[in-house]
């Protein structure tokens, strides 16, 4: 049985056990209703990092940030429920403020949960949890079976917002769940105009580094302020930067400068200051530098100019991380929310009869396969655990630390059919059992060696 | 002359050395020793990422310090002046490593490298030497590495390098307001180096950088942080130098920041000294203070208390032997009372047995036969009767004596007394007297069975005789010698009686004396065993008391001194503390207001 099903089964299960106790089973049908959803991501930082923007970017339309938690969920059409202390929840409109949307809700000052159904396809395959920045980690992660967590720099306290986040004895065995993100990867770069490769670089850094490398699956720069712009640039805003862009290059270097300078009256162009301070606001000084040498090097249509901005602003990357780490693996983040969930119900409420429950919490937090796999990808990457020469890269991909597609996890870069790739997988087991029955090689080697013979065997059926 | 603070740190350093607080005193000396220096020493301090290496490079306009988008600066800076432009590495405190020393033209190579070196370990600061004018006047320009970054060894070294600052910079960009952390920061700061000035960097990057210093500077004076605010672009002021042109700099922000250097740090050291050593003096003060406070408000309390609590003890204990001792003296009485009395009726008890076995035995037998034999028994059974019965005693007489010591309140070695027996005990009772015992001679027996016979020979011969036969014929004869012989026999019995009788009452009478005898003696030993015991255990309460009162009086003693003493001790105390909070009160007329100190 797969984990997903086991977990499933384990849940209707504690049903039955807990049927007398209303708590328990709210608290459970509110978990099997999870069960089905698509994953949660919640994005949090420290105030200011950019929470809202990185929101915004994935879905691709601008929301006036509120405060309190917002989520964001696909639906067919908008509409936003205001969900304030016990009762039901009630509707509220979506208006739209300038040329982003507000969600109305008014008088009701501090809602415990703002949720927003928008239709847009980023949101299909998750939910979207924006976080006030002053929410403790529990707050953050209760509700959420995903992390995105945005930073600057790697500071102590983010270190600690992390830890605790990973405190739990079910979160430690598998720790899957969060990809940092170096928000403000324009500000990272002083505003020069290769400011994004310089935060990709340090960002690479930290994947390396063994302080933050335990307790995140991968780290990605973001530049907010582009990401949005890329996803919601406008005819006019096109055409004021097109504008810009005709002016000489020494010229309109001169006058980006300073923010002050932008702005200021004595302005080469026939451009009125409001304008200027709009696409200030919208794209920073670095969008606008890095756009209008965009359009000058040819970029000049809004399709190709929004394509590079996608790219540059590190929201491919994010993207690309969610669907690797949270979307694809998607049964295990919810399998591993509700072994928790099950894990926090026999804690508040034991009971003799969920004894057997308890017992097999237990086993398949320590036997799943999967779980196996993510906590050897973290002995791998965190150096625990060793393998000689091109077997750890080999292994790091086979156990699924770079995407869980069979492809990817056989090294392919193109689409083999299924004979070639079903040839490729043969030579990997037969390689790994072979390392896996070395009696010379230390006994974790071995042991990594055995779960990749069973990734490897796992992965057989599906290429017949 | 020496300025008014030299003197002022003199003293306070003469008062560490009085209160034997060298750790105090080491610092101050340094803190002296770094004031007489002509050097100023301003710290660039931060989190990292916020611009100070940059800001160093733009106050200077040369890239002496590495700058980079990912963390760059691991070790402390020092760039001030030289004629010639060098730059050395400090690896260990001690050892100074002069690595090279090269001129103007390749200054962009040797501050590469002295980066490149500065992360090799050991490494504690770089020093930078180049000629700038605004150096000249012994300013020296100190970049630290970022505070609140993961690798913790930098931010160590920062706060090293903070005790040495004359004044100090705090970089935060304008991409924020002030952080949590950032605040903290600016209060450890404040601890160390009074003369703080908060930099927002970056302001080139951000449209909004006004409001963000508006909310900077609401949070400073919420903090009650009596910091000045300077926004600078150093991106701005580094292209201005290269262009040479004059508005970009003004727009920088940089000449307001050099004027600040140059009016609040360069011009006015002698405030700057006055108020570092204000702030270091009164922590030290505060740190001297604190203990002597304690000890002050300890006297009343804790001493004092110990010495009353002694009396009160000594007090309790007299009391306690007071009560014990009347009630050990009962427990004596009693018990003795008792025990004479017991041994009295077991010593009645055992005579007893022995007349009774006397009795029996002369019922039967004949005190003729045996009596030196029987003496003998007698004499045994009733030295035993008398051992045992003593020998009770004693047993008695030993617990006795260990239950009143168990009624004494305190132990001692010679509690239970050796021997609380009379010498001369058991004086030996009278002989026993024979009883007197009539023999049954021949003769009499003859007597007895002539005067037996001659009723049977008359009786018999009368009878015959009317038979005609002689009166003294066959059968009067066999008559009366039957007669004769019952007589005999019948005069034994009786005088055997008589002498069983009297050999009774010759036991009873001797059994009697013993008793009397013997009892006297046992109630004697008895009274004084008694009367030793009590000898004893007075002599012993006395001295015991006597011990007790002399600790109760040393202990009253002790208090009465101790009042005195501490009397003494607290003048003093109060003395060396006026005369601290005086010096306090020196020292806060140096360097504006600070916190209160009261005795």
């Amino acid at each position: 049985m797969t984990l997903d099903r086991v977990v499933w089964s384990m849940l209707q299960e504690a049903l039955a056990v807990y049927r007398d106790s209303p708590r328990a089973t709210a608290w459970l049908r509110s978990h099997l209703e999870r069960y089905t959803e698509p994953v949660r991501i919640a994005v949090a930082g420290r105030s200011r990092i950019g929470k809202s923007t990185v929101v915004n970017a994935l879905i691709g339309d601008e929301f006036v940030p509120l405060s309190s938690f917002t989520w964001y969920r696909g639906g067919t059409e908008p509409r936003a429920h205001v969900f304030s202390g016990p009762g039901r929840p009630h509707e509220v409109a979506v208006g739209r403020r300038g040329h982003r949307h507000h969600v109305e809700i008014g008088q009701i000052d501090r809602a415990d949960r703002v949720v927003v159904e928008w239709p847009a396809r980023t949101l299909r395959d998750i939910v979207l949890i924006d976080t006030p920045s002053e929410a403790s980690p529990e707050q953050v992660l209760g509700e959420a079976d995903a992390l995105l967590y945005l930073m600057r720099h790697v500071q102590d306290d983010d270190l600690k917002f992390l830890q605790a986040a990973n405190d739990h004895p079910i979160a430690r065995t598998a720790a899957i769940h969060t990809v940092a993100v170096l928000a403000r990867a324009d500000e990272i770069g002083a505003g020069r105009i290769d400011a994004l490769s310089s935060a990709k670089q340090i960002a690479r850094r930290y994947r390396r580094d063994v302080a933050v490398q335990p307790l995140c699956q991968n780290v990605v720069s973001v530049a907010g302020l582009l990401a949005v712009a890329a996803r919601t640039l406008r005819e006019d805003e096109f055409a004021a930067l097109r504008t810009l862009s005709s002016l000489g290059r020494e010229e309109l270097e001169d006058n980006l400068l300073s923010a002050d300078r932008f702005v200021g009256e004595q302005f080469p162009l026939q451009m009125e200051p409001a304008v200027r301070q709009a696409l200030l606001e919208r794209f920073g000084i670095f969008g606008v530098r890095l756009i209008t040498a965009l359009i000058r090097q040819g970029f000049d249509t809004q399709v190709k100019l929004t394509g590079q901005l996608v790219q540059r602003s590190g929201l491919g990357e994010l993207r690309d991380s969610i669907a690797i780490h949270f979307t694809e693996r998607r049964e295990v983040l919810k399998a591993r929310s509700a072994l928790l969930a099950l894990d926090v119900l026999f804690r508040m409420e034991p009971r003799q009869n969920a004894r057997k429950l308890m017992a097999d919490l237990e086993r398949v937090v320590a036997s799943a396969h999967d779980f196996r796999e993510l906590r050897l990808v973290a002995a791998l990457q965190s150096g625990r655990t060793k393998l000689p020469g091109d077997l750890q890269t080999e292994a790091l991909r086979l156990i699924g630390a770079e995407g869980t597609n069979p492809l990817v996890r056989l090294g392919f870069d193109y689409e083999a059919d299924t004979r070639e790739q079903r040839e490729a997988l043969l030579d990997a087991l037969v390689r790994w059992q072979a390392q896996a029955a070395d009696v010379h090689a230390p006994h974790d080697q071995r042991k990594a060696a055995q779960i990749v013979v069973r990734t490897c065997e796992g992965l057989l059926p599906q290429l017949r | 002359m020496a300025p008014p603070w030299l003197d002022v740190l003199d003293e306070t350093i003469g008062a560490c050395i009085t209160h034997r607080r060298p750790d105090l005193e080491a610092r101050l000396r340094e803190k002296r020793a770094q004031q007489l220096d002509p050097k100023l020493r301003v710290l660039v301090v931060g989190e990292s990422k916020q611009g100070k290496s940059q800001l160093v490079n733009a106050l200077l306009n040369a890239p002496v310090c590495a700058v980079g988008d990912d963390i760059t600066t691991t070790v402390p800076t020092f760039v001030q002046h030289a004629d010639t432009p060098s730059a050395a590495l400090v690896r260990n405190a001690s050892a100074r490593g002069s690595i090279f020393h090269t001129p103007t033209e390749r200054i962009a190579v040797p501050i590469e490298q002295v980066t490149k070196q500065a992360t090799a370990q050991h490494v504690v600061r770089a020093e930078i030497g180049i000629p700038r004018a605004l150096l000249d006047s012994g300013l020296v320009l100190i970049d630290t590495p970022g505070v609140g970054d993961t690798r913790s060894a930098h931010t160590a070294s920062t706060f090293a390098t903070l005790m040495q600052a004359d004044a100090v910079l705090l970089v935060s960009d304008a991409t924020g307001e002030l952080t949590s952390a950032e605040m903290t920061l600016l209060k450890k700061v404040m601890e160390a180096c009074p003369n703080v000035t908060v930099v927002v960097t970056k302001i080139d990057l951000v449209p909004s950088w006004r409001s963000v210093v508006e909310r900077n500077k609401a949070l400073l004076a919420r903090a009650g942080v009596p910091a000045k605010l300077i926004p600078v672009s150093s991106a701005l002021r580094l292209r201005a130098a290269k262009t040479g042109d004059q508005r970009l700099n003004t727009e920088s922000g940089f000449p307001e920041l050099l004027a600040c250097v140059q009016r609040d740090i360069v011009a006015s050291a002698d405030l700057l000294a006055r108020r570092a050593v204000a702030v270091v003096a009164s922590s030290a003060i505060s740190q001297l203070v604190t203990p002597l406070r304690e000890e002050l408000t300890e006297h009343d309390s804790s001493r004092t208390v110990a010495t009353i609590s002694t009396l009160q003890e000594a007090q309790r204990r007299v009391d306690e032997l007071r009560r014990r001792s009347a009630r050990w003296q009962n427990v004596l009485n009693d018990e003795m009372a008792d025990l004479i009395s017991d041994v009295e009726y077991d010593l009645r008890d055992r005579t007893r047995k022995i007349l009774r076995e006397v009795d029996r035995t002369y019922d039967e037998a004949d005190p003729a036969i045996g009596w030196d034999k029987f003496e003998q028994w007698l004499e045994d059974n009733l030295n035993e009767a008398a051992t045992t019965n003593f020998a009770w005693l004693m047993e008695r007489a030993e617990w006795v004596a260990a239950k009143v010591a168990k009624n004494f309140p305190v132990y001692r070695e010679d509690l239970i007394p050796g021997s609380v027996l009379p010498d001369d005990l058991l004086e030996p009772a009278s002989k026993l007297e024979k009883p007197k015992i009539e023999p049954f001679s021949i003769p009499q027996k003859l007597f007895t069975g002539l005067r037996g016979s001659y009723g049977g020979v008359l009786m018999f011969g009368l009878v015959t005789s009317l038979a005609g036969m002689p009166l003294i014929n066959v059968i009067s004869l066999g008559a009366g010698a039957l007669f004769g012989g019952k007589s005999i026999l019948d005069e034994s019995d009786q005088r055997l009686k008589r002498r069983q009788a009297a050999a009774k009452a010759a036991a009873q009478r001797h059994v009697d004396d013993f008793f009397v005898k013997f009892s006297k003696d046992v109630r004697d030993s008895g009274r004084h065993i008694q009367r030793s015991l009590r000898n004893h255990f007075s002599t012993l309460a006395e001295e015991l008391q006597e011990t007790l009162l002399e600790s109760a009086r040393s202990a009253k003693r002790a208090v009465q001194d101790d009042q005195t003493e501490r009397e003494r001790r607290l003048r003093e105390g109060r003395k060396e503390l006026d005369k601290l909070v005086t010096l306090y009160k020196r020292v806060q007329t140096l360097g504006g207001p600070a916190m209160e100190l009261t005795a």
